[in-house]
């Protein structure tokens, strides 16, 4: 025997299967079950203080959600917050990261510190935007007071529309430096060939990005703007923390909807159906997505 | 030459003008992290002067003492009111929870991420084209979704009330994204180096530690520093599972402080700057590692 005796090895086959099996049990375990008891906990009546009496209740959860006016006001507001989030990170991300892809001494320190807001935990943001948005000693309504752009205080927090405003504005600065970093790092991969092919065509700066930098992000661009959707419709944590969905429910989107459906009014059954819809909705948006670019992108060709 | 200078001038002013808006765009996007650190450096009666002072006059590290020592009359988390007593403040027990959680999910989290992705990279078994992409599906639902038939998870094993239970969720959340990018990561990592050692009689576990772990270092601590951030600002677990004051995390026992008979503000501010640190000093030392570690995972998907 060449090989020599290995009885208590295991063989490599073995080795491949023992490195996935901790995944798969903990996947399962703390994510796809629970995830699965979500979903089956959406069609039973269940009160946390009562255990033990749930009972199946079949479409009751659901038609309860469709029945309830703050169901639809909180759907349409996460909808406002969501777009216009969305909208703003992009916009600002893809013009910042432009303007941080230019060749210049220092532009990492820059760049670093454009990004930083991405790491500092919302619980911080929110801490920070309550002092800043304070409407008698905050520092922002002072300094528009001083350079004569208001009046009279902004009740930041406060008044429907303006907590809308400062929620979003919350979210804009935590996420916009996601975007920088995903369209920068695309920005680095475009072969600088394009760009020199063009100046000789003697196309101009804005010809340059329409035709050339424009058409390379569209892929990332399609990604960021999914997941941000994505993650932007179901957060809990930005809005919960800075406005813990009021003034009264001006704030709600359905992740607080659901969670104030649980815990303060005791029915998980409703808040669960109500997480259904939340990733139907989302599963569908992202679908609906890629099919209209896959649609775009064909047509081209 | 004439025209050489001249371009020589619109480049120069070019620059400036680069350099002039990135300054101004970046002490925007800093402002709040600076108004936060200028605030906690101050002394109480400089807070709320008028006009508020950006570079403090008299700094001061009282607001850091009453946060670590406590203080008077300061307000006492879960009690009520309890005038004229010296209470005990909890902040250094909810920050070392916070780094016990984040460092022992980060590290399960990664081990596990690393073996699993390992083994579907270089194995042929039924599911292992599919598990990467259903584990990314698993990364787009939030928390909010499934927290509550978590809650029941742990309560069925024993855990709440227990940082295991944490360690545990935020392996939950950090889990598939982890799993996500070091697969994209070990694809990209040529297969014939370790062949050529595997017949040349290496073990695979040999091979695995010597060649493999080496090369996928860069993607390693990408996910490193992905999970750290997740298990360092969470907030909704923590409230969730645990219930005893001293066993909090930062996020939410410094949210406790919002309860008090006034709030605070310098206290809170000194708080953020705290919770900001970690991830501050973390951030500078891998930033390299973050966008690139970003561009493969989040763009490639």
């Amino acid at each position: 025997m060449a090989q020599g005796p290995r009885p208590a090895r295991l063989s490599d086959r073995q080795i491949g299967i023992l490195f996935v099996v901790p995944f798969l049990v903990t996947s399962v375990v703390f994510m796809g079950y629970p995830v699965a008891q979500a979903i089956r906990m959406a069609f039973y009546s269940i009160n946390p203080l009562r255990p033990g009496q749930n009972t199946f209740v079949g479409l009751d959860n659901f038609y309860f959600l469709f029945d309830d006016a703050l169901f639809w006001q909180s759907f349409y507001q996460a909808t406002v917050w969501t777009l216009s989030s969305i909208f703003l990170q992009t916009v600002m991300g893809v013009s910042l990261a432009l303007l941080l892809h230019v060749p210049l001494r220092g532009i990492s320190v820059f760049r670093g510190l454009l990004l930083f807001p991405y790491i500092v935990p919302t619980v911080v943001i929110a801490l920070i935007w309550r002092w800043m948005f304070n409407p008698e000693i905050g520092i922002v309504n002072h300094s528009l007071m001083s350079f004569g752009l208001i009046e009279e205080n902004i009740y930041w927090l406060s008044t429907p529309t303006m907590a809308m405003v400062s929620t979003v504005m919350l979210n804009v600065w935590k996420y916009t430096p996601f975007v920088i970093i995903c369209v920068l790092a695309k920005l680095q991969t475009i072969p600088l060939e394009l760009y020199d092919a063009a100046k000789v065509d003697g196309a101009g700066t804005l010809r340059r990005f329409l035709d050339i930098t424009l058409p390379q992000l569209k892929e990332v661009l399609i990604v960021v703007v999914i997941f941000r959707t994505i993650w932007t419709f179901n957060k809990f944590e930005e809005i919960y923390l800075l406005t813990k969905g009021g003034p009264g429910t001006s704030t709600f989107n359905l992740a607080i909807y659901s969670f104030e459906q649980s815990i303060a009014n005791l029915r998980m059954g409703v808040g669960a159906a109500t997480a259904v819809v939340m990733m139907v909705v989302l599963f569908l948006g992202s679908v609906l997505y890629l099919r209209v670019f896959k649609f775009a992108e064909e047509e081209e060709v | 030459m004439n025209g050489f200078l001249q371009s020589n001038f619109i480049d120069h002013v070019r620059k400036a003008a680069l350099y002039l808006t990135l300054l101004v765009v970046t002490f925007f996007i800093c402002f709040p992290l600076l108004w936060a650190l200028s605030t906690s450096l101050k002394p109480t009666t400089e807070i709320f002067a008028t006009p508020p002072t950006l570079i403090p006059d008299n700094y001061s590290l009282e607001q850091y003492e009453s946060l670590i020592y406590g203080k008077d009359m300061y307000f006492v988390p879960g009690v009520k009111y309890r005038p004229k007593t010296s209470p005990p403040q909890y902040f250094l027990s909810w920050f070392m929870n916070s780094i016990i959680v984040t460092l022992g999910s980060t590290l399960i989290s990664v081990t596990v991420s690393t073996l699993a992705a390992y083994s579907l990279t270089r194995f042929r078994y039924w599911g292992r084209q599919f598990i990467p992409y259903f584990s990314l599906l698993g990364y787009m639902v939030p928390s909010i979704i499934f927290i509550f038939p978590l809650f029941l998870v742990m309560a069925n094993l024993g855990l709440t009330n227990n940082l295991w239970s944490l360690v545990l969720g935020y392996v939950s959340i950090t889990l598939p994204f982890c799993m996500w990018l070091m697969w994209a990561f070990f694809r990209g990592i040529p297969i014939e180096l370790e062949e050529a050692a595997l017949i040349d009689g290496a073990s695979r576990l040999r091979v695995f530690v010597e060649i493999v772990l080496p090369l996928a270092m860069p993607g390693i601590i990408a996910a490193f520093i992905f999970s750290t951030i997740v298990a360092w600002n969470d907030y909704l677990f923590a409230r969730i599972f645990m219930n005893s004051i001293q066993k909090l995390t930062l996020t939410v026992g410094v949210m406790h402080f919002f309860e008090g008979m006034h709030v605070n503000w310098g206290l809170m501010m000194a708080s953020a700057v705290m919770m900001t640190l970690p991830l501050a000093v973390l951030f500078m030392v891998v930033q390299r590692h973050l966008v690139a570690g970003f561009g493969a995972g989040a763009v490639k998907g």
